[in-house]
């Protein structure tokens, strides 16, 4: 039980205690998820005052509705 | 070889050629990094009009010169002291210049909110740079933390270009308080030989297998 919750800690901390270098395989999956974030992200949640389409998430949630 | 390391290699590239050219032309390495800012500057003048596209490619090329400014001086024997210090401050005007311009963009549209997450972006950027500089008059290295000036300029570029500012800017706030977090972490243990939080997971972790 310890180390179930032991280990998805010791992800987060090195998640947010970075000292990685570039090109590894931890630099490019954080890259990942920050161009997930700027490009799958509806500008609306975010009040983007320069909103230009709804971004991939919204783009779905809209074909969804 | 990693996804990010495959981008750089293929950037690299045309990179070496201008390098070459530029050792040929005999241009100093300061002046390449006066002139970066300069286009810096246009740059973020075009960020402040909303011509997102334009500043985009401004900031490519403000950024060459400042990525190969340092090669320069390598590869023609000139690097000094005062040329790494000159570098340095330099880029923290590039870097104040670009959130200037977005600041501006943002007043002119009365988006309070947004000249704030600019202006604590800004504080935070520069607040990473500084501590790192701080930290090493006091320690070896601190070379902690994820938002360094090459992942800040790569994120203005994709917001410029893909019209995605607004979350690029929230990126970079959040990523750059955690940047600034883990540096101020990092110089404490390594000035108080604290023990570190991966090692007290990583004991937890073999005690409970």
């Amino acid at each position: 039980m310890k180390r179930l919750f032991t280990l998805p800690a010791l992800v987060l901390w090195r998640a947010f205690f970075w000292t990685y270098e570039r090109a590894t395989w931890q630099y490019d999956l954080y890259v990942v998820a920050i161009l997930a974030f700027v490009w799958l992200v509806p500008p609306a949640w975010l009040g983007d005052p320069l909103e230009r389409g709804p971004g991939l998430i919204g783009w779905i949630l809209g074909k969804l509705r | 070889m990693t996804f990010t390391g495959a981008i750089g290699a293929i950037c690299g590239f045309p990179l070496r050629g201008i390098i070459r050219l530029s050792v040929k032309l005999g241009i100093h390495p300061n002046w390449l990094t006066l002139f970066g800012v300069l286009v810096n500057v246009i740059a973020a003048y075009l960020l402040g009009n909303a011509q997102f596209r334009w500043a985009g490619v401004l900031m490519i090329l403000a950024n060459i010169f400042d990525y190969i400014d340092g090669k320069v001086a390598r590869e023609r024997g000139l690097e000094t002291p005062f040329g790494g210090f000159w570098d340095s401050v330099m880029d923290r005007f590039s870097d104040i210049t670009l959130f200037i311009g977005l600041i501006y963009l943002y007043a002119h549209m009365m988006r309070v909110d947004y000249v704030i997450i600019c202006a604590l972006a800004m504080m935070f950027s520069v607040m990473t740079s500084y501590t790192r500089a701080r930290a090493e008059s006091i320690i070896e290295k601190c070379k902690v933390g994820f938002m360094e000036r090459p992942e800040r300029i790569v994120l203005f570029m994709i917001g410029a270009f893909t019209n995605r500012m607004a979350a690029v800017l929230w990126v970079i706030l959040v990523l750059s308080i955690v940047t600034v977090a883990d540096r101020i972490y990092f110089t404490w243990r390594e000035t108080t030989h604290a023990r570190r939080v991966e090692d007290l997971l990583r004991a937890r972790l073999v005690k409970g297998a």
